[in-house]
């Protein structure tokens, strides 16, 4: 599904990733924990080029997306980013109504016609559907923040993606609201790739297949979730996961 | 001394606020009292009549719509447009932005009068005179000072106000707008037309306002690019000189064969400016918060 190969990252001269290779399967969640600055935001903003936005960004190595290299310039980007949809940690409803905002994706890309089947599979993936099914047309800032993120996700899955990136997307959410949608990631593995960045240590316990640790830009452990969080290879992991520092 | 230094600064603040609310008071006191008993229906309706001491001033009040109408049409889409440009396009610390930024700060510093000076040479004899040449063989149509022309060099000065106003408000869209729309597979534009415009409308339209108050108000640069002393006719032609508000006080004041005679006509000419004005502005407010209301998704 995706495969860096010996990449590296910096904002300005500050190098935020070094070196990293490793692979995201299909059908699997892929947990990223790691310290506040540790690299695991831009990670997952290096799979749909969103680092791009800011001027002082550079990298060097291989990403691969579903076979294709999307490390030089030629990239088309809006593709890219229908292919990786990406859900950020603090969830941003744009104005107008839940449907417009379900529906911006598809109008993006010029294939917006006879949405409903999909507002409602999609709404349904993210298990908000029987909250919102009578106010479609309201504002979508009327939601609650829960509300919101799962909206956010149902906007996303719009694009129809192959891959899922989630930016610690229950950091700012109640119990209750992260039991749903960890709930709707669990079902929507079956079809894609996810990539989860959290601070939550018992998240990536309990949905990931597998983790990635990582710290001051360096992978430094990547296992089978249990394997990680049983039997840590390295110390500094050991050291993190039981929450001696970070 | 700690509390009479307090009470000190308390009532002179007081004071300077006092001042500017007592010369407004001053100002709409003077116009409405001595504006008012002349105001009617005719005044507002019919043209002026016995060397413009009889009669009323509805060419006017045409000419003056008329010219900030157009001047927003062609000021508004190239100050958005060039703001757009400023803030979405161009690389921050290119030397062009620079150029530019200075260029615009330099517009906002010129005299009106200079503007006049400059729609005269630039607007009437460059262009107009041009055009004449071009298209009509000479023969004097354009190359004259015309509606076209005065709401051209409206729209240039008003230019500053309305790309500043239009680059505040871009720049007060949030960095997560933008990210989560090229997240969803927006191009540069669709990001720009379908997140950042809508809501950064607001702020476009109150530059708009800003503009449209200090257009409506300015003599200076139509005096010679388009607005005429007295015309027995409405402009109904691009090309076509045109009454305005302002400009028919300057000439009730100072340019009038008997000065004492028009006075009553002046105050009321002064105060439906004033309303003409105040009444662009409110119609500029209620679209602004039509649009506001549309875009939140009622």
């Amino acid at each position: 599904m995706i495969e860096l190969k010996g990449f590296s990252a910096w904002f300005g001269t500050a190098a935020v990733l070094r070196d990293i290779s490793l692979r995201i399967l299909p059908q699997e969640i892929f947990g990223v924990i790691g310290p506040a600055g540790s690299g695991k935001t831009t990670l997952l903003r290096s799979l749909n080029r969103l680092n791009d936005l800011a001027p002082s960004f550079r990298r060097s190595g291989s990403v691969t997306v579903l076979g294709v290299d999307i490390s030089g310039e030629a990239v088309n980007f809006p593709e890219l980013r229908r292919t990786a949809g990406m859900v950020f940690a603090v969830p941003v409803p744009l104005p107008g109504t839940i449907r417009d905002n379900l529906r911006l994706g598809p109008r993006f890309s010029g294939r917006d016609r006879n949405m409903e089947p999909l507002v409602e599979e999609c709404l349904k993936a993210a298990f908000l559907w029987d909250e919102v099914k009578d106010r479609l047309d309201q504002s979508a800032l009327t939601l609650s923040g829960g509300q919101q993120q799962r909206l956010c996700l149902a906007r996303t899955l719009m694009l129809e993606p192959d891959i899922l990136l989630l930016d610690e997307p229950c950091s700012g959410l109640d119990p209750i609201s992260t039991a749903r949608i960890e709930d709707a990631l669990e079902e929507l593995k079956s079809r894609l790739a996810i990539v989860l960045v959290t601070n939550n240590i018992m998240q990536a316990s309990r949905v990931a297949d597998r983790t990635a640790f990582f710290l001051h830009g360096r992978l430094v452990e990547c296992a089978l979730t249990e394997t990680l969080f049983v039997n840590p290879k390295e110390k500094t992991t050991h050291d993190y996961i039981s929450g001696r520092f970070g | 001394m700690i509390k009479v230094m307090g009470a000190f600064f308390t009532t002179m603040t007081g004071v300077a606020c006092l001042l500017i609310v007592l010369m407004v008071a001053i100002i709409l006191g003077n116009i409405l009292v001595h504006g008012l008993p002349r105001l009617s229906w005719e005044f507002v309706s019919a043209e002026p009549r016995t060397g413009m001491t009889e009669g009323g001033i509805f060419p006017a009040i045409f000419g003056t719509v008329a010219l900030v109408i157009l001047m927003t049409l062609a000021g508004v889409p190239v100050g958005v447009a060039t703001a757009i440009y400023l803030h979405e396009y161009a690389p921050q610390d290119s030397k062009l932005v620079n150029w530019v930024r200075l260029a615009l700060q330099n517009l906002a510093g010129v005299p009106a009068i200079v503007f006049g000076l400059f729609g005269l040479g630039f607007f009437v004899h460059f262009m107009g005179g041009g055009i004449d040449k071009l298209v009509f063989g000479g023969e004097l149509s354009f190359g004259q000072p015309c509606i076209l022309w005065a709401s051209l060099t409206l729209a240039v000065l008003t230019l500053p106000t309305v790309v500043v106003a239009t680059e505040e408000s871009l720049r007060a869209v949030p960095k997560a707008y933008r990210e989560a729309a090229y997240a969803l597979g927006a191009t540069r534009w669709q990001a720009i037309r379908r997140v950042v415009l809508p809501q950064s409308v607001g702020g476009i339209l109150t530059g708009t306002i800003l503009a449209i108050s200090r257009g409506a108000g300015e003599v200076a640069p139509i005096m010679f690019t388009g607005a005429a002393y007295y015309l027995p006719y409405l402009p109904h032609k691009l090309n076509d000189q045109f009454m305005e508000l302002g400009y028919h006080i300057y000439v009730l004041t100072t340019q009038s064969p008997d000065v004492e005679a028009t006075k009553p006509i002046l105050y009321s000419t002064v105060l439906v400016l004033l309303l003409v004005t105040f009444a662009l502005n409110v119609a500029a407010v209620l679209i602004r918060s039509r649009i506001r209301r549309r875009l939140r998704g009622s």
